[in-house]
């Protein structure tokens, strides 16, 4: 009997009449599964269906026959589904219940019941087998995006699932964090456990997947494994000499409430530059951008900028988003900015031409991201600061974003994006600076890495 | 200390707060939870933050009271009454009723306080009974609004700022709290999902972390319980009467054992709120 046996599904949210899932068929026997396609190609609400958050959670209408492990999942609610469907969700900050560890790889165990003693065994194994024995007593607030998503997944494999189902894990994750938890899913795999999941970052676990499947159009259509990605040359960019100074900093001392975290700092740029921040998590990368774009006095020393409007791109960038259409999105950042021109070449740029009067909040997350992309880079701002912009950003959001800096460099302006992301450094980057013990230092261009 | 026999502390003080009108025993139950407030809080930002603001309402409630009542004998002052609603007498006795109101808004909010402090969403899971586990979902994601709001509010504004905008007007405020509260209820609903998703509800919950429910937790509830119980019995029969200080002010009266049992609320403080 297949694990999962999808048949002539249809699903539709509540107060809308498209289909995301429109007559799918699928079966999963065992192994690890991958899923792709694009942002709103309804991957995560297959995965939904998987353990019935979809429809009882989420609602709306369904129809056709879903079957995982035995159970009608159309009549079994998620709760009861829980004891042999685990999920894991995308943001790694928006899973925990419990502040410490191994309290919250526990719930799942105390909503059924399990007794004490054979708790407290699943969840010491559990723990082991993700790699954070070590992180047992800890605060849940002071993990990394890594940890948490391991932690996340040893919540569920304590509940000994036999079908893991995992939405975007690595999205959010920096490479370290992303080959910890590749390490975790593998072994989980490895030990018995099918698993199901959905990525849009193809490598991060394509090679260890036995079946590729890509959503589009509401079906399933399997796919041939891509190729594991390839380490190239360097990317030699030559980069205009710099023109005219963007920004430099003097001798800055910078920190948040009064407490510096740079020290000392003598950092310039000029037009045509695209410096690609890097550096653990801590070391500042935000706290300098916030001081270059004026949010944050420094401490000590001086900081200056070409004269010119600063577009600054926050982490989780559609949470900008507050107006009714995407169009007046653009307008409004124009017209508080006092920038010339309107809102169609930026529209143009980022392919929304299309969805220019929809309602962002009803675009799917990329469309969302490249909205909020429109929304921060209308008027063609001389200097970007962008920070971990691809943070949990799909593919066209992410040419999109690539796309743009290349072409704010290429006018004259600069840039400055802090990132883990070594794929969008080699992209767009002509210089790379690293932060460490609050002190920055030139690195080499980093290796290019094609997908 | 268990958040049960918290809560069984803040629920006796909030009756005795909320059955007088007596400012002496409203002051003795204030200062017992400022006491417990401060003992727990170990000099953090949270409750200094916390006292400023139920100050300022204290403050305000007082302020409203002496400027629009009007009634009284002692007249401390006399202004135009050609001020709409505040021009007239304002007199001593306004005053010390407006302090009053101010002390019983203050000894509420502050005794309710220290149960909100510490109570977190997994808390509150902890602490419902089987029957009410869905409800348990529900609130805990929505207690998780706050903090999100918190979190997200100040990165927000940031962006915001860097895309023109500026707080001038009251209509320029949605830029920041629309994109912070959808953000914030979009936060919540994945974590409902996913304890949902670990199965929350599914049956008889059992506990990883054995409850400390000690002697003193039982000592603290039934103190005040008691404590409370008896209060309402003296008010009720008359002998802890109210005060009211119009038409002509005049001292409270004072009752020993009715003050006895406010102060019995000095108890968990004792023992640092621990």
């Amino acid at each position: 009997m297949a694990m999962v046996a999808f048949a002539g599904l249809h699903y539709a949210y509540p107060e809308t009449v498209v289909r995301v899932l429109d007559g799918l068929d699928l079966e999963i026997d065992a192994g690890l599964v991958l899923l792709t396609g694009s942002s709103g190609s309804g991957k995560s609400t297959l995965l939904r269906v998987c353990n019935g958050l979809i429809p009882h959670f989420h609602g709306g209408v369904i129809g056709g026959s879903a079957r995982v492990l035995g159970h009608d999942v159309l009549r079994t609610p998620t709760r009861e589904m829980a004891r042999d469907v685990g999920f894991v969700f995308q943001d790694p900050e928006l899973q925990a219940v419990y502040p410490t560890v191994e309290r919250d790889a526990a719930f799942g165990l105390e909503n059924l019941g399990v007794g004490r003693a054979e708790m407290l065994r699943r969840v010491a194994d559990a723990l082991e087998r993700c790699g954070i024995s070590h992180l047992r007593t800890r605060a849940v607030t002071t993990l990394s995006g890594g940890e948490r998503q391991r932690l996340a997944l040893a919540g569920v494999l304590a509940m000994r699932p036999r079908l893991l189902v995992l939405d975007e894990p690595f999205s959010q994750l920096d490479p370290e964090g992303s080959s910890a938890l590749r390490q975790a899913l593998v072994a989980a795999v490895a030990s018995g456990t099918t698993a199901l999941v959905a990525e849009h970052r193809h490598h991060a676990i394509g090679d260890r997947a036995g079946r590729w499947l890509r959503m589009q159009g509401g079906h399933i259509v399997e796919l041939p494994p891509e190729p594991p990605p390839e380490v190239v040359a360097p990317a030699r960019r030559s980069g205009q000499p710099p023109s005219e100074l963007s920004w430099r900093l003097d001798r800055v001392n910078a920190g948040h409430a009064g407490v510096a975290v740079l020290h000392d700092l003598e950092l310039a740029a000029g037009g045509g530059e695209v410096v690609a921040l890097t550096g653990a998590n801590g070391s500042g990368k935000s706290t300098l951008l916030r001081t270059i774009a004026g949010l944050l006095p420094p401490l000590a020393g001086r900081v200056e900028r070409r004269p010119g409007r600063i577009a600054y791109l926050p982490q989780n960038p559609s949470a900008l988003l507050h107006r009714a259409t995407v169009r007046s999105e653009i307008e409004w950042t124009l017209r508080r900015t006092r920038s010339a021109g309107g809102p169609e070449a930026v529209l143009e740029q980022l392919g929304l031409s299309a969805l220019a009067d929809r309602d962002p909040r009803d675009l799917s997350s990329g469309q969302r991201q490249r909205a909020a992309l429109a929304a921060v880079l209308a008027g063609d701002p001389p200097l970007l600061l962008l920070d971990e912009p691809t943070r949990g950003m799909d593919r066209e959001a992410r040419a999109a974003l690539t796309a743009a800096v290349t072409r704010i460099a290429a006018m004259g302006g600069s840039a400055v994006v802090a990132t883990h992301d070594q794929e969008l450094a080699a992209a767009v980057a002509t210089r790379v600076v690293e932060l460490h013990d609050g002190a920055a230092r030139e690195a080499r261009a980093p290796l290019l890495v094609s997908p | 200390m268990s958040t049960r026999s918290l809560a069984a502390w803040s629920g006796a003080g909030l009756v005795i707060v909320l059955s007088t009108s007596n400012p002496v025993y409203r002051a003795v139950v204030l200062l017992c939870a400022c006491n417990l407030l401060l003992a727990r809080a170990r000099g953090g930002p949270g409750p200094r933050l916390l006292l400023v603001g139920i100050t300022v309402a204290a403050l305000t409630s007082t302020a409203i009271t002496l400027l629009l009542s009007h009634t009284g004998q002692q007249v401390l002052v006399r202004l135009p009454t050609a001020i709409p609603a505040i021009g007239g007498a304002l007199t001593l006795e306004a005053l010390a009723f407006g302090l009053a109101t101010g002390l019983g808004i203050a000894a509420a909010l502050l005794t309710v306080a220290p149960f909100t402090l510490i109570s977190q969403p997994h808390e509150l899971v902890d602490a419902l009974p089987p029957a009410l586990a869905r409800t348990g979902a529900a609130v805990g994601a929505a207690l998780n609004l706050i903090p999100g709001t918190v979190r997200g509010a100040a990165e927000v504004r940031d962006a915001q700022r860097m895309r023109g905008w500026r707080a001038r007007h009251v209509v320029d405020w949605p830029a920041v709290a629309v994109p912070v509260v959808l953000t914030a209820i979009e936060g919540s609903l994945t974590l409902a999902e996913a304890m949902e998703s670990r199965g929350y509800g599914a049956a008889t919950r059992t506990h990883f972390a054995v409850e400390h429910w000690t002697a003193f937790d039982t000592l603290v509830a039934l103190s005040a319980l008691l404590a409370a119980a008896a209060f309402l019995l003296l008010t009720l029969t008359g002998q802890a009467p109210g005060w009211f200080p119009f038409p002509v002010l005049t001292a409270p009266p004072v009752s020993m054992p009715a003050v006895l049992c406010c102060a019995v609320l000095v108890l968990p403080s004792l023992r640092g709120g621990r």
